[in-house]
């Protein structure tokens, strides 16, 4: 009897993955809950206020927005304000215990998506550029906001800023803070929002300093080339290493112009830190409560990075978006929905067979094939 | 045979010279002396732990206090260190290494991990150990120093403090020295009391420093730089090796 019901699937997460995949399953015909714990769904990009998404720098209302619509016209049960707070996993059963502000609440299901995504690195830790320490150094979520408000004024004095600096890689590709990679969208999303001020702006001078720009795929011209030739946005190849305060409230950059292998020093009104990526507490926890292994730089570990990236270490949990690692948002929209599918085959091919939910590689590869 | 496909045809005696190389004839060979201390640097067991990679950053060198001043990089040393050509090695050996004051703020700053300090400091070793002109050079005016430090294990003493040593010190400081001995009894403190050391040293320490000297191979490591120095060093620690013999026969110890 039990193989005529609906497969029931759990997504955790409200982002732009867990969104897609919410909606696929939907669209197949599961019986879906969606659980996040904001008030709100959309995720960080919705959360931060984000301004433009590239890589056709549409304003994230017209990006996510009809995503959240979809959800919230569907019959997908939402539980929002909602933490998942115990999870036992056996016998092809997830039971998962849910708390609210409305008190604890139990369910079963057949398979669960992770979605719960990644936070934007704390730039305190680089205590060299000054963050939290100069006011007019910030990070570049917070930049973002000041897009979308369309607000660009110092916070140290109401002005509008004269000349604007980019410092690329901020915990990211650094041993120092114990993060080794890449954060994928960095280069990219500074750009555009150097772009974005010169567009505005033009009188704004706009400077990016890079190790590397890497403006994947069609970034490259659409981005790079772009600000370089239409919106002359400079860059500048070597890093800050220091920042130290001049003339008229101003921030001095010091840095090695590598190409020049000289010492630069150029005064700003405004330094915007990108932030890399790291998985985020939601992402961490989850994965504790259903036993996931982690892989080396903290993200959740997908059974074969090449071949099985939204499968995970057991059996029938799947994973989507930056959870796996730095990730851009067209990117974790497609993983919602592979994850989406790969769940729903799972649970109708399982349920035929004795599923265990047992944590064991061989076994989730097996389903996988 | 390798199994990789697509490698550089090399001969062996052929060096290859990937990330700096330095200018050479075509088919000239590496100074003898560079291929030395190059296969001693690469044999170098820090080598390996303080050489990792490197992201062109440059952050190690916007905090460098001797970049301010010198044409001099830390960024620069750690490609030179990374250069599979000695000649590069050599050169920057000549003069550049020695602008670095040892500060380790390039350290604090490698996002990479490098210990660039430390780098420098193993190839300010190998200059020293073979000789070469920049390490004379630059050990010339300590040399008064280091024997006060490989003699007394003080390195400034208060007879010192003379014009001829101390040209660009305040005149005040000079006109001190007159009654040097007379200030120096007047400190209350036993062991002050004498000028040929900041402090007195007793001769079984001086001693036994002499042998760590001797048996770490610094002596000899000084000899090739100046090989009058360490005469006069090994002179005086054999005269007071005598002393000291005779002192224990005399009280019986
Ligand atoms: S994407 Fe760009 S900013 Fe981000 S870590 Fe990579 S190189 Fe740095
Ligand atoms: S240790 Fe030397 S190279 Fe490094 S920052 Fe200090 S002076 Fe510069
Ligand atoms: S800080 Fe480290 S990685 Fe950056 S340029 Fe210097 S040695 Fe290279």
């Amino acid at each position: 009897m039990i193989c005529l019901a609906s497969p029931r699937i759990l997504v955790i997460g409200g982002g732009p993955a867990g969104l897609s995949a919410s909606i696929d399953l939907f669209e197949a015909g599961a019986d879906v809950v969606l659980v996040e714990k904001e008030d709100v769904l959309g995720g960080t990009p919705k959360k931060l206020h984000y301004s433009l998404i590239a890589p056709d720098l549409k304003p994230v209302e017209e990006v996510l927005d009809p995503l959240i619509r979809q959800v919230e016209s569907s019959a997908v049960t939402k539980k929002l304000g909602t933490v998942v707070s115990a999870i036992e996993n056996g016998n092809g059963h997830v039971n998962v215990t849910f708390t609210s502000n409305g008190g604890k609440e139990e369910a079963v299901f057949d398979a669960v998506i992770l979605a719960t995504g990644f936070t934007h690195w704390d730039p305190h830790k680089k205590y060299e550029y000054g963050y939290g320490v100069y006011p007019d150094v910030i990070d570049f979520k917070d930049f973002e906001k000041m897009l979308s408000d369309d607000n660009l004024a110092r916070p140290s004095n109401g002005k509008m800023p004269a000349r604007i600096g980019w410092l690329l890689c901020v915990g990211s590709r650094d041993r120092q803070v114990g993060k080794f990679y890449c954060c994928r969208v960095g280069c990219a999303v500074s750009i555009k929002q150097a772009m974005e001020v010169k567009k505005k702006h033009p009188e704004i001078d706009t400077y990016i300093y890079y190790m590397d720009i890497r403006t994947y795929g069609f970034w490259e011209d659409q981005l790079y080339w772009k600000a370089m030739e239409d919106l002359n946005v400079k860059f500048i190849r070597g890093r800050i290493g220091a920042i130290s305060k001049g003339d008229e409230g101003s921030l001095v950059a010091m840095a090695e112009d590598t190409i020049l292998q000289r010492p630069s020093e150029v005064p700003f009104d405004m330094l915007v830190l990108t932030t890399g990526m790291e998985a985020s507490q939601g992402t961490v926890e989850m994965a504790k409560l259903l036993g996931l292994e982690m892989e080396e730089h903290g993200f959740v570990r997908p059974l074969e990075a090449d071949s099985l990236p939204v499968h995970t270490t057991v059996e029938n949990v799947f994973v989507a978006g930056t959870a796996t690692g730095p990730k851009a948002i067209p990117d974790a929209i497609t993983e919602g929905s592979a994850a989406a599918i790969k769940a729903f085959n799972y649970v109708r091919r399982s349920r035929g067979k004795k599923a265990t939910g047992r944590s064991m590689k061989k076994d989730a590869r097996a389903y996988a094939e | 045979m390798s199994i990789l496909k697509n490698l550089p045809q090399r001969k062996d005696e052929q060096y290859p010279s990937m990330i700096i190389a330095g200018a050479r004839e075509h088919g000239e060979q590496p100074h003898e002396l560079a291929n030395k201390i190059f296969s001693e640097m690469r044999g170098d067991f820090r080598y390996k732990e303080f050489v990792l990679g490197c992201l062109n950053c440059g952050e190690c060198t916007t905090g460098c206090p001797a970049a301010r001043f010198y044409d001099f990089s830390p960024r620069e040393m750690l490609q030179v260190a990374m250069s599979d050509d000695p000649d590069v090695l050599l050169d920057a050996m000549q003069e550049k290494i020695w602008a670095c004051c040892q500060c380790y703020t390039c350290n604090m700053r490698c996002r990479f991990g490098n210990d660039i300090a430390g780098i420098i400091s193993v190839m300010r070793e190998l200059a020293v150990r073979n000789g070469l002109e920049s390490a004379k050079e630059v050990l010339k005016p300590a040399s008064r120093s280091l024997l006060k430090v490989m003699t007394h294990g003080t390195q400034v003493s208060p007879d010192m403090i003379q014009p001829d040593f101390f040209i660009d010190w305040d005149p005040k400081a000079v006109s001190k020295t007159g009654d040097l001995i007379a200030l120096r009894k007047a400190i209350p403190i036993d062991v002050l009391q004498v000028t040929d050391s900041s402090w007195e040293v007793s001769m079984q320490t001086a001693l036994e420093l002499a042998q760590i000297y001797e048996e770490s191979g610094v002596l000899d490591m000084l000899r090739s730089l100046d090989p009058d120095l360490v005469e006069m060093i090994v002179d005086i620690i054999s005269d007071w090796k005598d002393e000291f013999e005779e002192m224990k026969e005399k009280f019986g110890i």
